[in-house]
C-alpha cells in the first residue's frame, strides 16, 4: 500500500466511530425533523402563516433560511438547510484541525514526517479524507430526505450544497492549522467561522426583500459572504441550480491552495503566529489547586459568557421588535403563541425561549469545565498535581465549585446584558424581573450536566469527553428544538432543559427546577466522594 | 536504621496483564536506592502505587509506616515526585509551572530562599523559565519537574528515570542534586534502565523483572554475582599455560588479545599466575552492573520465548 493509502486509511479508521455518529445523527435529525415539520405544518394553510409570520418579524428568518415557496421540498429546504450546514461545517473543521495541527502538536506528526510519508502527505490524505466525509454526509442527507418521500433531484441538490459548503469549511479549518501553533486556537477560530458563516447567512434572509406574497425572499449581500449562503442560492427543490456552488468550491481549492503553499514554506511545529515569551514567575492565583483549576477554565468561561451575553442581549432588544410586529398583524401574534405553546406575552415567550438558549451555552460551559479535568488528567498534569499534597476528593470537589461558580457567572452575565437590552422594550419594569427569573431558571439544569459530567469522569473516565458533549447537545436538540420540531413528548422530557421552570404567563412552575437541583447536587456529591476510591485513569 | 519505604508482595493487575507480581522493595533512611529494571518491568507502576496513585491488587506497601493509598495527601508533603514522561501545563510558562508545584508541595513559606533556590537551579539545568510549556522538548518538561523537586526539601525523592531526556552535562548536574539532598539526610528512589546512573550515585540496588525483585543488595554485594573481566596482549608461545589456569572462563583470544573473566573473589589468585606468565598490557576491569544485567535477562529470557512460543 502506498504511504497516501496507509495514511488515509488511518484517518479513516480512527474517525470511524466519530463521524458516522455525526453523520448518522445528522441525516437522523434530518429525517426526524422533516417528519415532524408534515405533522405540525401539513396544510398549505399553516405554511403561509408561518411563512407570512417570519418574514413579518425578519428575526426567526436568522434561525431558519430563506423562503422559496410553501412546496413539501422548500418549506423543508427553508426550515432545516442552514441547521445541517452547521452541522456538516462543525464536522468539517474539527476533523481538519484533528488531524493536522492537533497531530504536530501532540509531537505525532514528526513521527509521520520522518517516514517516506514526508510532511505534506498528510494534509493530502486529510483533504482527501474530509471531502469524502462530506461526500458521504450529503449522501445520507439525500437519503434520508428522500426517504421522507421529498423529490430525488432537489434532494441530491440539497446534499450537493452540505456538502459543497462543508468543503469550504474543511479548507477554512485546514488554513486555520497553519496559523495556529495550538489545535486549540485553530479550533476556537474555526468554530467562530463557521458560526459567522451561519450567522451572514441569517442576516442576509433577514435583511432581505420579501415578494409580495410573502412567500419568498431575495437574500440581501450578507449571504453573498457565507459559504451557507451560496447553498441557499441552489434553491432547492424549486430552481435546483448547482451553479451557485461553484463560488465556495472556488473558495475551498484557494484556500487549500494557500494551505499547502503554507505547509511547504514553514518549519514542522511551526505557526504563521507565534507565541511571545510569558512571565518567570507564577502569579497569586496559582498558590492553590483551587487557583489552578479556576485558571484553566478561565477561557472557557469567557467565550461561552459571550456567547451568553449576546443572547440575552437579543432577548430583549429583539422582543420589542417582535411585540411591535405582533401589533401590527395580529395572525402573528396568535401563530407565535401557537409555536411557543404558552399564554405568556409575546415579550415574556421570547425571553423564555431566548434563556433556553442561555441555559444550553451555561450548560455547556458547565460540561468542559468537567472535560477539563478529564483533559488534566489525560495529559498527565493531574499526576504532578495529586504528586503534591492535595488529596484526590478535594481535587475534584475544587472542579465541581468552579463549574457550579462558572455556571452562575454564565448566567449573570446573560441576566445583566438582558436588563441591559430591556431599556429598548415598552414595559422594561415588567422585562428586568421576568429576565432574572428567567436566567435563575436554567440554573438546575445546569447543575445536572455538571454533576452528569463528574459523574462519567469518576465512574468512566475515558468516556467523559465523549458523553458529555453528547449528553448536553442531544439534550439542547430535544429540549429546545423538540417542541418546535414536535418530537414525541417523552423524547422531550428525556432532556433536562425540557423540566427547566418556564417564568412566563403569572404563575411559574419551579417543581422541575428544585427536582433537578436535587439531582444536579446529588450527581456531583457521589463523583466527588467516588474519587476516594478512583486510581488515576491516564492516557486513552 | 529506620525503614522508609517497604513493599512486601506488592501485586498490580490491569484487566489480564499483570504489571506488578510479587514485588520486594525496601529503602532505609538516608539512602539512595537504585531501582533497575529493563522498561516495561514494572518501575513506573511501582513508583505509582507507592505515590498512591494507583492502588495494590495485591501485598503490601508503606511509606514512612503509612498505607500510600489512604493516607496519600498527608505523606506528599514529605515527598517529591518526579515523573517518568512529564506532562506540564502547555499554556503556562515554565516558571509558573515550578511556582505552581513549589507552593501546592508548600516549599515558599520562605520567599526570598525560594526564590534563590529556583534561580539557581534554573541556571544550573539551563532552564528558561519565560517559554510556553508547549514549546518545551521533553528534556526541558523534565526540568521544571526536577527543578520544583529539587526547589523544596522534602524527606523522600522519588524519580523515574529522571535523566531520560536530559544530555550528559544535565545529567551531572542532576547528579549533583542528588548528592546535595542526599548529605541533607533526604532518602531517594531512582528508577532507571541506565545502568552507569545506578552504579554512579545509589548504594543499593534493587533489580526488578516482569513485576517481581530478582536482585537486591549494595553495590559491593551485588559484584560478587559477577565476574572481573581481565586481558592481556597475546603471546602464543604462552597459550597452553594460559588456558590452565585455574577457575577462568569464557577464554577468548581476539585480535592479540586474551580475554577472560574471573569470579570476583577469585581475581586475587589468578594474579600470581599472571605475573608468572609475566604478561603485558594486563587490564583488569571491574565488573560492571551490565554484565549482571544481562546475565539475569539474558538466563530467564530463553525459557520465557520458549514458553511464547509453544
Amino acid at each position: 500500500m502506498t504511504p497516501f493509502l496507509v495514511l488515509l486509511r488511518q484517518r479513516i479508521r480512527r474517525d470511524r466511530l466519530q463521524l458516522a455518529l455525526w453523520i448518522l445523527g445528522t441525516a437522523l435529525l434530518a429525517y426526524a425533523s422533516i417528519s415532524a415539520v408534515y405533522d405540525t405544518y401539513g396544510e398549505e394553510q399553516d405554511r403561509r402563516e408561518i411563512l407570512g409570520v417570519a418574514i413579518a418579524t425578519r428575526t426567526i428568518l436568522i434561525f431558519r433560511g430563506t423562503p422559496n415557496g410553501i412546496s413539501d421540498g422548500a418549506f423543508a429546504f427553508f426550515l432545516l438547510f442552514a441547521w445541517l450546514a452547521l452541522m456538516g461545517g462543525l464536522m468539517s473543521t474539527f476533523l481538519a484541525v484533528r488531524h493536522t495541527r492537533q497531530e504536530e502538536e501532540q509531537g505525532r506528526a514528526e513521527s509521520i514526517a520522518a517516514t517516506p510519508a514526508g510532511r505534506i502527505l498528510p494534509t493530502t490524505a486529510t483533504v482527501v479524507h474530509g471531502v469524502l466525509a462530506n461526500l458521504v454526509l450529503g449522501l445520507f442527507i439525500a437519503l434520508a430526505l428522500m426517504a421522507n418521500g421529498l423529490e430525488v433531484v432537489g434532494s441530491f441538490v440539497w446534499g450537493a450544497a452540505i456538502a459543497v459548503s462543508g468543503f469550504a469549511f474543511l479548507a477554512f479549518g485546514l488554513f486555520a492549522a497553519q496559523l495556529f501553533r495550538t489545535s486549540r486556537g485553530a479550533n476556537g477560530i474555526s468554530v467562530a467561522f463557521v458560526l459567522a458563516a451561519y450567522l451572514l447567512r441569517g442576516i442576509g434572509d433577514a435583511a432581505g426583500t420579501p415578494s409580495e406574497d410573502l412567500l419568498h425572499v431575495t437574500p440581501a449581500w450578507p449571504s453573498w459572504l457565507s459559504p451557507m449562503g451560496y447553498g441557499q442560492f441552489t434553491g432547492a427543490y424549486v430552481e435546483n441550480d448547482l451553479t451557485p456552488l461553484l463560488i465556495p468550491l472556488a473558495f475551498a481549492a484557494v484556500l487549500v491552495g494557500v494551505v499547502f503553499a503554507l505547509q511547504s514554506v514553514r518549519d514542522q511545529g511551526a505557526s504563521l503566529l507565534a507565541g511571545r515569551p510569558g512571565r518567570s514567575t507564577a502569579g497569586p492565583v496559582l498558590s492553590s489547586s483551587f487557583g489552578l483549576a479556576w485558571r484553566l477554565n478561565t477561557s472557557i468561561l469567557l467565550s461561552w459568557t459571550a456567547g451568553a451575553v449576546a443572547t440575552g442581549l437579543l432577548a430583549t432588544s429583539l422582543s420589542s421588535v417582535v411585540n411591535q410586529a405582533a401589533t401590527d398583524t395580529p395572525a402573528v401574534l396568535e401563530t407565535l403563541r401557537r409555536a411557543i405553546g404558552s399564554e405568556a406575552s409575546i415579550e415574556e415567550a421570547f425571553v423564555a425561549v431566548f434563556y433556553g438558549i442561555v441555559g444550553v451555552l451555561a450548560a455547556c460551559c458547565a460540561v468542559q469545565v468537567g472535560i477539563r479535568a478529564r483533559q488534566e488528567e489525560a495529559h498527565g498534569t493531574a499526576e504532578l498535581v495529586l504528586g503534591t499534597p492535595i488529596p484526590r476528593i478535594r481535587w475534584l470537589l475544587e472542579y465541581w465549585i468552579v463549574g457550579t461558580i462558572v455556571i452562575v457567572i454564565v448566567l449573570a452575565a446573560a441576566a445583566l446584558a438582558g436588563i441591559a437590552g430591556a431599556g429598548a422594550a415598552s414595559d422594561p419594569e415588567s422585562l428586568v424581573p421576568n429576565v432574572l427569573e428567567a436566567a435563575a431558571a436554567q440554573l438546575p439544569a445546569c447543575l445536572v450536566f455538571l454533576g452528569l459530567t463528574l459523574l462519567v469522569f469518576a465512574f468512566l473516565p475515558r468516556a467523559t469527553i465523549t458523553v458529555g458533549w453528547t449528553a448536553v447537545g442531544l439534550a439542547a436538540i430535544l429540549g429546545t428544538f423538540g417542541p418546535i420540531l414536535q418530537f414525541p413528548e417523552w423524547a422531550i422530557d428525556l432532556s433536562p432543559f425540557a423540566h427547566s421552570p418556564v417564568p412566563a404567563g403569572g404563575e411559574t412552575d419551579w417543581s422541575g427546577g428544585i427536582w433537578m437541583l436535587v439531582i444536579g447536587l446529588a450527581a456531583g456529591a457521589v463523583a466527588v466522594l467516588a474519587m476516594r476510591r478512583r486510581e488515576l485513569a491516564s492516557g486513552g | 536504621m529506620t525503614t522508609v519505604l517497604s513493599a512486601r508482595g506488592l501485586q498490580k493487575r490491569f484487566g489480564r496483564t499483570i504489571a506488578l507480581d510479587g514485588l520486594d522493595l525496601s529503602v532505609e533512611a538516608g539512602e539512595v536506592h537504585g531501582f533497575l529494571g529493563p522498561n516495561g518491568a514494572g518501575k513506573t507502576t511501582t513508583l505509582r502505587i507507592l505515590l498512591g496513585l494507583a492502588r495494590a491488587s495485591g501485598g503490601e506497601a508503606t511509606l514512612f509506616g503509612r498505607d500510600p493509598w489512604t493516607d496519600a495527601a498527608e505523606l506528599h508533603r514529605r515527598i517529591a515526585y518526579v515523573p517518568g514522561d512529564v506532562s506540564i501545563w502547555p499554556n503556562f510558562t515554565g516558571g509558573e509551572a515550578i511556582d505552581l508545584l513549589s507552593r501546592l508541595r508548600g516549599g515558599t513559606s520562605d520567599k526570598a530562599a525560594y526564590r534563590a533556590r529556583k534561580e539557581r537551579l534554573c541556571e544550573a539545568f539551563q532552564f528558561d523559565p519565560r517559554k510556553k510549556g508547549r514549546s518545551y522538548s521533553k528534556g526541558n518538561r523534565q526540568k521544571v519537574a526536577l527543578i520544583a523537586a529539587f526547589a523544596t526539601p522534602a524527606e523522600l525523592y522519588l524519580f523515574d528515570e529522571p535523566t531520560s531526556g536530559l544530555d550528559p552535562l544535565m545529567e551531572q548536574m542532576f547528579n549533583r542534586e542528588v548528592d546535595r539532598i542526599a548529605r541533607d539526610g533526604s532518602t531517594v528512589l531512582l528508577s532507571s534502565h541506565i545502568l552507569s546512573e545506578v552504579e554512579a550515585l545509589c548504594d543499593r540496588v534493587s533489580i526488578i523483572r516482569a513485576g517481581k525483585t530478582v536482585e537486591s543488595g549494595t553495590l559491593a554485594e551485588l559484584r560478587h554475582l559477577t565476574r572481573t573481566e581481565v586481558s592481556f596482549a597475546h603471546d602464543p608461545a604462552r597459550e597452553a599455560a594460559v588456558t590452565a589456569i585455574p577457575g577462568i572462563h569464557d577464554l577468548l583470544i581476539d585480535s592479540g588479545r586474551v580475554r577472560f573473566t574471573v569470579d570476583s573473589d577469585q581475581v586475587a589468585a589468578v594474579l600470581p599466575e599472571l605475573a608468572r606468565l609475566e604478561v603485558q598490557g594486563l587490564t583488569v576491569a571491574p565488573p560492571s552492573l551490565e554484565d549482571l544485567f544481562l546475565r539475569h535477562y539474558g538466563e530467564e529470557l530463553a525459557p520465557a520465548e520458549a514458553e511464547a512460543r509453544a
